[in-house]
């Protein structure tokens, strides 16, 4: 039986007193005089608050009332209902896709943290164009830019899609029922499906064309090529197997085809016996040129007759042939004819005739099959000059229905030629496919506003036998429809383009290709033309996907083609062309390109690899020219560099204040000036940033027809770079082959001789002589880095790469033009000079002339690149100078910087030998006076930042950390999965962007490793090894191959 | 009684009783400011305003409203800073280690090349502050106990020295500074008539009664705070010359620097107090105190240090040569024929070329020569610093890195602040302490001034 135990509170309770009783009653055992306060009114009256009273309430109210009007910073952040499997917070996916504007292409991988895609890598599995170029890498940023159009735009006003359509069907029926022409204006189309959709939509549609255009176009190249082998499309060029190259104006390592070379082309640069010997016969100062061994200057009149001279030399017979190079020349022809099938001769003109006679001159060497590959034809060029030429005088003649544009800015490219936007308003249906409302959106009726390439699905066939899949990475940001939609819906067509796309690939193994972003075709030659031709109904995705074999035979045919009454009247042309007194070679920066990118603030402040300028396009001038016009650029108080102006006037059209860059090793008698800017209508990034040059295009590269007049004022530049030599010091340690393969390294007077300091212990080295305790660095992990000086042709896209990895703020022109750029990389880039302490010896010169000389670069400067970073120090001078202890070292080998901890005093900066530190002068993020810095200053620009990287305050110091955020995750995985991080697992930013491999990155302690083979190498120095701060950072010595 | 012979010449001049000493230095002190003090005042409030301005900007903005660039981390800050703490050199210099040599003839002038100390260290103190990118962690360079265990400043770096050697020379100067006030102060509150006034000085002379415990008391704290001084005089340029010294910037990188540091800075300090004396003494008429004498004894001591320094400069270029490191040899070469060699021949003429005038006993006598060279002395160490600093960094290892410098008006502004605020401290202090320490001074009285010397002359006595 229960019992109904009486617990008590204490003895009171227990002895259950009378006072206890009364409390218990209450539950409150204290009155609460509520009632005694306000009930009764009279007393309320008569009472006083107190003045303490009134203070507390006072007090009170005055505290609530802050807080409430305090509002909490809102944080939306909206987690996923269903998670998808596949996205693990803080683990980065990749997806492999393909980049193409029509005018880059690449195979790449996107790298996405928490479905957003935060950067680009290189796609190592893609048989062709794996390396993407600094414009690709950076084009992840143009995804979210705020100024990318979200909707359609009819007649300039944001519509919606049905109404889009119902529009453009009507007038497209109207158009099409008057018997007037449509015309597809793209740029080069390189995707089989879309060509195949166009296809379609061609034979539905009467008087339908399709006309490509290349913003940079090489049209007169491939009738070069129609005519030598029939084929309208390019060859592709194996620089794998090219002992000699002789380049004739060819960038090939900048912009040229669209064919990525540099890797093959690094791939024999690699110091030895086979080292490959390049020869580089251009006007201006190119990418390429810089790299080659020997680089002559030549006007671009003068091309022509250099490549009839040289084909004489090789056998050939034409007339003409008169240069200022033919010394040159002959010496190129010898050592072309001892390559024989192995040399390659590769020329850079819009030029038909050049082509022609290049074409002849492999055809002589015949290394058709060699380094010339005539079966395995590139699509990347398309374009056809004289189409758009009749496209602009349809467009007036009034028979014009429609015109339909995408991935192609005309209006832009055309800026010259006031008869294309004349044509433009004439045309009763314009519809524009853009991301953003540009120069040709602005002409148009209806802007189709487009999915970026990062939402849209897509394949592209970039050369025979090459296949690669695009594949959205992340949902459409906005309300936009990708190009090929569009087509389908006013077509009639249901389903999306994606049913579309593997409903015509019919792929067995199509996961495996969306997987690896590109699929072996190998075999496959039918082209992109043959897709587009409507008698292939084959199915030739069926063939793409089942890689049926077949012969090819064209390299033999080739080598037999272009019938030699074509070189000789090829060469007669161009013998008999005359030259100018001042010729402009147009070409591509590399941050640039054609100006697709304009709006993306990475590339503008990219330094041009050359000139180190940023922000800007200017006029190449040679030094010698600019004395006699009273052109100079002089340098302010601060260091920022200015340049005189003139009223160019090229073809009769006249550009007024261009900027003028003296540029060195540019040819007597030549200008250079940059495509790619003068944007109007980018965005504010890019609007008005330097000239248009396409205003003075007439489609062909070069002009004869040059007038140039000195303006009024100054231009300021953004130029990062004020010293332009090595002042005669070990910087870039440089040696020729023949040293190289035939004399001592080491030791007194060897080519990589390790400075020595006197000492009572006798001759020691900086190591050696050492104050300081050193670290253990034989336990764990001891990172370094090898740079091949060899191997970097100064890309650039390592220094895009880091600016996507590391978060790097961007500061603007007026900022960079004060030198304070915050690139953690850079690549250094120096002249030679034609003063040295030899010269200066033999030629009696003091030491006050000899120095103040060797600050002037050589008019025909060699040309060194350096990537500098952070080198590492494991005995660093800035950590032993921070007050604070904010930069100190691992026991890894790595600098580190603990930003928080840092209060800014630059004392580190100051005190470091390579000057790698950038300092945060203000807030870069956040802030509208940098809102060029599209990356950190709207919610969705920051999209892109990396989590795995902080956003640095004002006033922090900060740089290079090796990635250190990917070194923790390479570890982390190995030691989850037991087992000892493997060599080449962790790669750096800058490491994986660089396609030539120019940048290892791994552990010594590893002695299996790659950068342990390469830290024994006998080319291997330290950047300022007497210093004596063992940098972990290393450089092979660049060997140059004269001979 | 302290015994001077006869040849010595007098440092105290005219027939003056203790009385009349005590009359003139309370003067400035009792009287009203002038116009001119006002219109001064005036001036240098309104630059230190317009500092205090381009100092919130900095703050608020960011070190980008400088002119400083990624090459070029440090200029006009740390220029300004070693100029100021360089001039707060002479003050120290004077009162105690003058103190220890016996040499009586610094009584005249330590008070206010004391002053001038505090004030100029003052100013030298900001701009290690305000030169940070986050001044406001700037508690971070303390070695103060924190929860991130075991975090601790770095001993290692100079910087950290700086702040220990500039705080404990602040400390110490402004303690032996106020010690040799407290009779002088006592001095003004006996006088004092108004109840304000006499109460202040009351609290500010610490209960002095003249008493003989009283003045043992005080010559015996002097002379020990004068002899924890001395070394510091020596110590914080030293240290201020290893922020430069321990690095391995060419041009910074550099042996000799403590005692050329140190010499350099008494030779501004010195010019400094000239500048200033030479104008107090025709203001407050002090002429009988501080006489020419003093004046020509500070050149003397100017011509001595600039020749120094001179030395030094030489000596760099020799070891620069010497070393045959190419760097080494480059910094030095551009320093002087680079673009900023205008600086470095400023730095040359001013310091090594103007002193050596005062060989010469007429121009080392006449007050204005005195007084323009002490300004220029002062314009050529500024340079020497900015020289040290900026031609060094801005073409250093690799060239692809050079630049230049060029201040922007935050930079100019700044420094024009702190000489503001120099003399506005400076104004205060002269028309409220008194600026000779006259209680020192009447203890020499009797044996060097001059009605006591020709008493003695006359009589005989020795």
């Amino acid at each position: 039986m229960a019992e109904t135990k009486k617990y008590w509170k204490g003895i009171e309770e227990l002895t259950n007193s009378a006072t206890v009783q009364k409390l218990a009653e209450n539950e409150f055992n204290s009155e609460i005089s509520t009632e005694e306060f306000l009930g009764n009114k009279e007393k309320l009256e008569e009472s006083q608050t107190s003045r303490r009273d009134f203070l507390k309430y006072m007090g009170f109210s005055t505290a609530a009332a802050t807080l409430a009007a305090c509002e909490a910073p809102v944080v939306e952040s909206i987690p996923y209902v269903v998670a998808p499997e596949e996205v693990i917070p803080g683990i980065p996916n990749y997806y492999a896709t393909s980049y193409f504007d029509g005018h880059d292409y690449a195979s790449i991988l996107v790298k996405t943290r928490e479905g957003r895609p935060i950067k680009v890598e290189n796609n190592k599995l893609a048989a062709m164009n794996g390396g993407a170029n600094a414009r690709i890498h950076a084009s992840i940023l143009d995804l979210y830019d705020s100024t990318r159009l979200q909707k359609p735009l009819i007649n300039g006003e944001e519509a919606n899609w049905s109404d889009v359509d119902t529009g453009i069907k009507k007038d497209l029926n109207a158009a099409v029922s008057n018997g007037k022409q449509v015309v597809f204006l793209t740029s080069t189309v390189i995707s089989p499906t879309t060509k195949k959709l166009i296809g379609e939509w061609a034979a539905q549609t009467n008087g339908f064309k399709h006309v490509m255009y290349d913003a940079f176009s090489y049209s007169g190249k491939l009738d070069a090529h129609s005519a030598s082998s029939g084929k309208r499309s390019l060859p592709t060029y194996n620089f794998k197997n090219a002992d000699v190259i002789v380049s004739f104006g060819a960038d090939f390592l900048g912009d040229w085809v669209g064919q990525n070379v540099s890797a093959d082309y690094a791939s024999r640069r690699k110091p030895g016996k086979d080292m490959s010997h390049h020869v580089q016969f251009e006007s201006n100062m190119s990418l390429t040129g810089s790299n080659a061994d020997l680089r002559h200057k030549i006007k671009p009149s003068e091309l022509g007759n250099a490549l009839i001279q040289l084909y004489n030399e090789l056998g050939g017979s034409a007339s003409g042939g008169n240069t200022s190079v033919s010394a040159q020349v002959k010496e190129a022809a010898k050592k072309l004819r001892a390559a024989g099938s192995r040399g390659l001769v590769v020329s850079g003109t819009n030029d038909a005739d050049v082509e022609a006679i290049t074409i002849a001159i492999n055809k002589l060497l015949g290394n058709g099959g060699s380094t010339i590959d005539y079966s395995k034809r590139s699509y990347l060029r398309q374009g056809d000059d004289a189409a758009m030429k009749q496209l602009v005088a349809d467009m007036n003649s009034g028979n014009f229905g429609a015109l339909f544009v995408d991935n192609l800015n005309p209006a832009y490219l055309m800026a010259g030629d006031s008869k294309f936007a004349e044509g433009m308003k004439k045309v009763p249906l314009t519809v524009t496919f853009a991301e953003k409302n540009n120069e040709t959106a602005a002409l148009s009726k209806y802007v189709c506003a487009r999915h970026n390439y990062l939402e849209s699905w897509g394949d592209a066939m970039p050369a025979d036998g090459v296949y690669s899949l695009q594949q959205p990475v992340i949902r459409p940001l906005f309300n936009t429809r990708q190009t090929e939609e569009c087509l389908m819906t006013w077509m009639g067509k249901t389903g999306s383009y994606y049913d579309y796309l593997t409903t015509n690939t019919k792929a067995p193994n199509w996961k495996k290709a969306l997987h690896d972003g590109v699929a072996n075709v190998s075999g496959v030659a039918a082209g992109v033309s043959a897709v587009a031709d409507s008698t292939d109904k084959a199915g030739f995705f069926e063939r793409v996907f089942g890689g049926s074999d077949e012969n090819n035979t064209d390299n033999n045919v080739s080598t037999g083609a272009a019938p030699a009454a074509d070189v000789n009247a090829a060469a007669s042309r161009l013998s008999s062309a005359k030259g100018g007194a001042m010729e402009i070679q147009f070409y591509q920066k590399t941050g640039m390109g054609t100006g697709n990118l304009a709006n993306n603030p990475w590339l503008q402040e990219l330094p041009d690899p050359i000139s180190r300028v940023s922000w800007d396009n200017y006029l190449t001038v040679a030094a010698a020219d600019a004395v006699e016009i009273g052109l100079e650029n002089t340098n302010e108080s601060n260091g920022a560099l200015n340049g005189s102006v003139v009223n160019l006037t090229v073809n009769g059209k006249t550009i007024e204040n261009v900027p003028v860059l003296v540029q060195p090793g540019q040819a007597k008698g030549t200008v250079g000036l940059a495509v790619g800017y003068g944007r109007t209508a980018a965005g504010k990034v890019g609007n008005e940033v330097g000239v248009n040059a396409f205003a003075l295009f007439n489609g062909s590269h070069h002009s004869t027809d040059v007038k140039i007049e000195k303006g009024i004022g100054t231009h300021g530049f953004a130029c990062i770079q004020l010293a332009h030599t090595m002042m005669g010091r070990k910087i870039v340690n440089e040696v020729n082959l023949d040293t190289f393969l035939n004399k001592p390294a080491y030791g007194e007077g060897g080519w990589n001789e390790v400075t020595e300091f006197e000492t009572f212990k006798g001759p020691l080295t900086s190591e050696e002589t050492n104050l300081w305790d050193d670290f253990d660095h034989q336990t764990g992990h001891m990172w370094n880095m090898s740079i091949d000086l060899n191997l970097c042709n100064g890309c650039g896209a390592c220094v895009i790469a880091c600016h996507a990895e590391n978060n790097v703020p961007v500061v603007g022109k007026e900022e960079v033009r004060k030198h304070r750029d915050m690139h953690w990389l850079r690549i250094d880039r120096y002249y030679s000079s034609d003063m040295n302490e030899e010269v200066a010896e033999e030629q009696g010169i003091g030491a006050i002339d000899m120095y103040a000389a060797m600050e002037k670069p050589s008019s025909s400067p060699e040309v060194a690149f350096q990537p500098v970073m952070c080198q590492h120090c494991n005995h660093a001078p800035c950590e032993t100078v921070c007050p604070v202890a904010a930069t100190s070292h691992s026991s890894e080998g790595l600098n580190h910087m603990a930003y928080n901890r840092c209060i800014g005093t630059r004392y580190c900066a100051n005190n470091c030998p390579y000057k790698v530190r950038r300092f945060n002068w203000f807030q870069y993020e956040g802030n509208s006076k940098f809102d060029k810095n599209l990356a950190m200053n709207d919610d969705l620009g920051r999209m892109v930042l990396n989590p795995d990287v902080t956003v640095r305050a004002r006033g922090v110091m900060e740089k290079c950390s090796m990635c250190i955020q990917r070194i923790q995750l390479g570890k982390l995985t190995a030691k989850k999965e037991g087992r000892p991080l493997k060599d080449g697992e962790v790669q750096t930013a800058c490491q994986s962007a660089c396609d030539t491999e120019a940048i290892v990155f791994g552990d010594v302690n590893n002695k299996d490793s790659q950068v342990f083979k390469l830290k024994q190498d006998k080319r291997m120095y330290h950047l300022l090894e007497e210093v004596g701060t063992q940098p972990s950072v290393f450089y092979q010595t660049k060997v140059r191959n004269r001979a | 009684m302290h015994y001077e012979a006869p040849i010595r010449k007098p440092l105290i001049i005219g027939d003056k009783s203790y009385h009349d000493i005590t009359v003139d230095i309370a003067r400035p002190v009792e009287t009203k400011a002038p116009r001119s003090w006002w219109l001064v005042f005036g001036i240098s409030l309104a630059a230190f305003l317009w500092g205090i301005g381009c100092i919130l900007y900095t703050i608020g903005v960011g070190i980008g409203t400088w002119g400083l660039n990624k090459t070029v981390g440090w200029a006009w800050d740390i220029t300004n800073f070693v100029w100021w703490v360089g001039i707060g050199h002479a003050g120290t210099l004077i009162s105690a280690v003058l103190l220890l040599f016996r040499q009586k003839w610094r009584m005249s002038i330590n008070r206010s090349a004391e002053a001038m100390t505090i004030f100029s260290v003052i100013q030298a103190a900001l701009f290690p502050g305000i030169h940070m990118g986050r001044i406001w962690l700037a508690y971070f360079v303390m070695p103060i106990p924190n929860q991130f265990g075991s975090l601790w400043v770095n001993f290692n770096s100079p910087l950290l020295w700086d702040v220990f050697a500039i705080s404990t020379y602040f400390t110490v100067s402004v303690v032996f500074w106020y010690v040799g006030l407290i009779p002088d102060f006592a001095m003004i509150r006996d006088r004092a008539i108004r109840p304000v006034t006499k109460h202040i000085y009351k609290i500010l002379s610490f209960g002095w009664g003249g008493k003989a415990k009283h003045w043992q008391r005080f010559e015996e704290v002097s002379l020990v705070l004068a002899g924890l001084a001395t070394p510091l005089v020596l110590s914080v340029h030293t240290i201020v010359s290893m922020d430069f010294a321990t690095s391995v910037i060419p041009g910074w990188h550099t042996t000799i620097f403590p005692p050329y540091f140190v010499a350099g800075a008494i030779f501004s300090g010195f010019a400094m107090v000239n500048t200033l004396l030479i104008i107090v003494r025709k203001v407050f008429r002090m002429e009988d105190y501080i006489t020419i004498q003093h004046i020509e004894m500070m050149n003397i001591i100017i011509m001595l240090t600039g020749s120094i320094v001179g030395i030094a400069y030489i000596t760099e270029l020799f070891i620069a040569w010497y070393s045959g490191v190419e760097y080494e040899q480059y910094a030095f070469l551009n320093r002087a024929t680079g673009p900023y060699w205008w600086a470095y021949w400023s730095m040359m003429t001013c310091n090594v070329f103007s002193p050596q005038f005062m060989w010469f006993k007429k121009l080392r006598t006449s007050l204005i020569f005195s007084f323009i060279i002490s300004i220029v002395v002062n314009i050529g160490m500024w340079f020497e610093r900015f020289v040290i600093i900026v031609t060094s960094l801005h073409r250093d290892y690799l060239p692809s890195s050079w630049s230049m410098f060029s201040p922007s008006f935050v930079d100019i502004g700044i420094f024009i602040g702190t000489i503001g605020f120099f003399f506005v401290l400076f104004l205060l202090y002269a028309r409220s302490f008194p600026v000779i320490a006259q209680a020192e001074l009447k203890t020499i009285l009797k044996s060097s001034g001059e009605n006591y010397k020709k008493l003695q002359e006359k009589d005989g006595h020795h």
